[in-house]
């Protein structure tokens, strides 16, 4: 339920610009670094720590183009939920100013917090009924690592991205990203904490420019 | 007293002497020996004593330092538990993670000062800091919620690598004033929850817990850094005993030991116990002085009352060793004097044998000069007696006369060939040549000499004689015994009596006997002794050679000469001989 979810944002989000006709797209699959443990249950993702470096798992990619976009006026609010001490979705992809929401669903207190460099912020104890629900503007690119100070386990990721452009891959590493305007840039692949991929890319109108990272 | 038994006196005195220096040196030994053994002990008891109470006290300080420790340990992991303590390391924030913690071990740092006597029971720390991955020291953005520590101090801190196991060490603060105060610190790892490596250290900051100083006069204090830190010494005497320690601890490789130390001139006994072995941070020592004065007076006393005790011990060796001295000198005595009454018989029973013996020889070489000097004039007269005998012309009587004179000079030379031959006996020069001589044929000559001879009683002889009855021998002297004897029974029968000669084979001997009737010896009389003479004075009387000269042969031979009877106008003797071999089968 929760993947269909999140497969229905990756499409609607970057379907916005597709209205011009005049558009370029890229394409391809991004190698994911192998999964060591079981398939997780009820196909959550995890964020896991391993020497310091973290991930998803089972192992996704955020891919983005790298680039000066104009700023929008507005953003729409995504959410990152807290059900069953974990973080849904564990690795949130955003563009920089976006406003999170971050609802409690379950039956207990959450202080989610995070002291990251892109965004430090504590949103103090709070229950499921708290309203109005705590919100967080993103407003620096980086990795903001979200924690639960009453659950330690806890681990959230959010990918503050400073552009429009970006798609998280399948399980399989295959990724599409459509209406990208033409010209030089850098396809850029998130893969975990410490390994961000990047390629040079000519998009050019109404091509499907076909990226790979190894 | 003797001039004998001065010497005898002085020798057993000087036994009693001897014999008392060797008792006393042996108990004077024995007493030296105890005291030393005993002093040793005692004092090797002092110094166990002290160890003891070092080591209980120390013992009690652990179990507290256990309690800390578990406290502190209980406290850390719950700390390293802390989302915002991992968020802080893991998440590059270093700057909230002293505030992080602040909540945590705000229990730690505030409150009272608690009272000295309760201050190892609290938790009452004086500062902490967090050891970053490479075990440097993070700093405090504000060192006041976390104690503040000069820069030096600080610096201590820092480990070479973060531990995995906590960590005990003893820092001293302001070392540039020396002096300082000591902290205790503990350094516990902190793991990740999620890796489970470690990823920091939480430092904390004690004041140490100190020995208290009861009834024992021990002034404890801890050596760490290479410098002592005993503030209850004055600092000169802690700077002496500090180099002291630095020298015995490089050398040490024992977590615990003692020595004995003299500082500001008074000895002392110094323990130390390593308070922190295996850990990362530098050796410390706790250090214990206990000086020796009370227990050396205590020494002292003990050593006078050991010293007395042996004085006594020696006293009464003295005396028992004297008594015993005496006693035993009591036999040596008797043992000397009748050793000195032997060793005096012994003397004149050889002064005697002396005199004996040169007798014996003066008269042997005596006789063997006279029988010399006596021969020849004797041939003269008698080649003279001779000469006149062959010339005519002298009466009838004057040759009777000159014929008994010649008889006279016949016994004579016999006399002197006798002597001769006793003489050699007694020089031991003659040699007997042994042979088988018929015994029966030298009994038969005799006995037809015997009734040649001029002067001869009537007698009636009697022969009960086997015949060839052969003894080992020299021809002369066997017939010289013969001769002896029955010239004997001749001469000493009375007229109308009678011999008897007879001879018999017994076994490896040949017994001949010669018996004849006449006066009988008086017993007790020793008619066997060199020129004896019969105490009954007699017309026929010898010159007391032929029975000594005969038995003295027959010994020669092998056999002897006896008298079996004297009694009743019968006096017989005896000769042994011995046989020869083979010879006498049949008689």
């Amino acid at each position: 339920m929760h993947l269909r979810g999140l497969l229905w944002l990756n499409a609607v989000f970057p379907i916005l610009p597709v209205a011009l006709l005049a558009s370029a797209a890229v394409e391809g699959r991004v190698e994911l670094p192998k999964s060591h443990s079981a398939p997780v249950q009820a196909k959550r993702y995890q964020i896991v720590t391993k020497g310091g470096v973290l991930s998803t798992q089972p192992p996704l990619a955020v891919v983005y183009l790298e680039g000066n976009f104009p700023q929008p006026v507005s953003l729409p609010t995504k959410q990152v939920t807290q059900k069953d001490l974990t973080f849904i979705p564990s690795l949130l992809p955003v563009r920089v100013g976006t406003k999170v929401e971050f609802p409690n669903l379950d039956d207990t207190y959450h202080n989610i917090f995070s002291y990251s460099p892109a965004k430090r912020f504590d949103l103090g104890r709070y229950r499921p009924d708290e309203r109005p629900i705590p919100t967080q503007v993103f407003d620096k690119p980086g990795l903001v690592i979200l924690r639960c100070d009453i659950h330690e386990h806890m681990r959230g990721l959010i990918l503050v991205l400073n552009t429009p452009y970006f798609v998280m891959t399948d399980t399989n590493g295959h990724f599409r990203l459509d209406g990208l305007p033409a010209g030089h840039y850098t396809l850029k692949a998130w893969i975990d904490s410490r390994t961000t991929r990047e390629k040079p890319v000519e998009l050019k109108n109404g091509e499907t420019f076909h990226v790979d990272f190894p | 007293m003797s001039p004998a038994e001065q010497p005898r006196d002085k020798g057993v005195a000087r036994f009693r002497t001897r014999l008392f220096v060797a008792m006393m040196v042996i108990v004077a030994t024995l007493t030296g020996l105890s005291f030393y053994l005993a002093q040793r002990k005692v004092t090797a008891d002092a110094e166990r004593n002290l160890q003891a109470i070092f080591q209980t006290e120390l013992s009690s300080l652990d179990k507290l330092e256990e309690l800390r420790h578990a406290a502190l340990t209980d406290r850390c992991n719950a700390l390293a538990a802390k989302s915002r303590i991992h968020a802080a390391i893991e998440d590059n924030a270093i700057d909230l993670l002293y505030p992080s913690a602040k909540d945590e071990l705000r229990g730690l740092m505030e409150g009272e000062e608690p009272p000295p006597e309760q201050a190892a029971q609290s938790l009452q720390a004086k500062f902490y800091r967090f050891l970053d991955s490479k075990g440097a020291v993070i700093k405090p953005l504000n060192p006041y919620d976390v104690g503040k520590l000069d820069a030096k101090t600080e610096a201590q801190l820092a480990l070479e690598k973060l531990p995995d196991a906590e960590q005990i060490g003893y820092i001293q603060e302001n070392t540039q004033a020396g002096g300082g105060a000591i902290d205790e610190v503990i350094a516990v790892p902190i793991f990740s929850s999620d890796s489970g490596e470690v990823i920091s250290a939480l430092v904390i900051g004690f004041k140490p817990l100190e020995l208290e100083d009861k009834h024992t006069g021990m002034k404890s204090g801890i050596w760490t850094n290479g410098q002592l830190h005993l503030p209850a010494l004055p600092r000169f005497t802690q700077a002496s005993l500090n180099d002291k320690l630095a020298s015995v601890l490089a050398n040490s490789d024992k977590g615990e030991n003692y020595f004995r130390v003299d500082v500001g001139g008074a000895p002392q006994l110094v323990f130390y116990k390593r308070l922190n072995p295996d850990s990362l941070f530098p050796p410390a020592y706790e250090i214990c002085v206990h000086p020796l004065s009370y227990s050396l007076a205590e020494l002292h006393r003990l050593r006078w009352q050991i010293g007395g005790a042996g004085a006594l011990l020696l006293l009464g060796g003295f005396v028992a060793s004297h008594l015993v001295a005496l006693k035993l000198s009591v036999p040596v005595k008797k043992l000397a004097l009748d050793s000195e009454e032997n060793r005096a018989g012994r003397k004149r029973a050889e002064a005697a044998l002396a005199s004996t013996a040169e007798e014996l020889e003066r008269s042997t070489r005596y006789s063997a000069d006279a029988s010399h000097q006596l021969k020849s004039p004797v041939t003269v007269f008698r080649i003279g007696l001779e000469s006149l005998m062959a010339r005519e012309g002298f009466k009838p009587e004057i040759y009777e006369e000159l014929s008994a004179l010649l008889h006279q000079t016949h016994r004579l030379t016999g006399v002197i060939d006798e002597l001769l031959l006793l003489s050699r006996m007694d020089a031991g020069h003659l040699q007997i040549a042994s042979t088988p001589v018929d015994l029966s044929q030298v009994v038969d000559e005799w006995l037809d000499d015997l009734g040649a001879l001029p002067d001869s009683p009537e007698v009636k002889i009697e022969k009960e004689f086997p015949r060839g009855l052969f003894v080992a021998g020299e021809k002369r002297y066997t017939s010289l015994i013969v001769q002896n004897l029955l010239e004997n029974a001749r001469k000493y029968n009375r007229p109308g009596g009678r011999i008897r000669v007879s001879g018999c084979a017994n076994g490896n001997n040949v017994m001949l006997t010669v018996g004849n009737t006449g006066r009988t010896i008086p017993p007790g009389e020793n008619i066997f002794e060199r020129f004896h003479h019969s105490s009954t004075p007699s017309a026929a009387s010898g010159h007391g050679i032929g029975l000594n000269l005969a038995r003295e042969l027959a010994r020669l031979h092998g056999g002897d000469l006896r008298l079996i009877r004297s009694e009743n106008d019968w006096t017989e003797f005896e000769v042994r001989f011995s046989a020869v071999d083979g010879v006498n089968g049949v008689a």
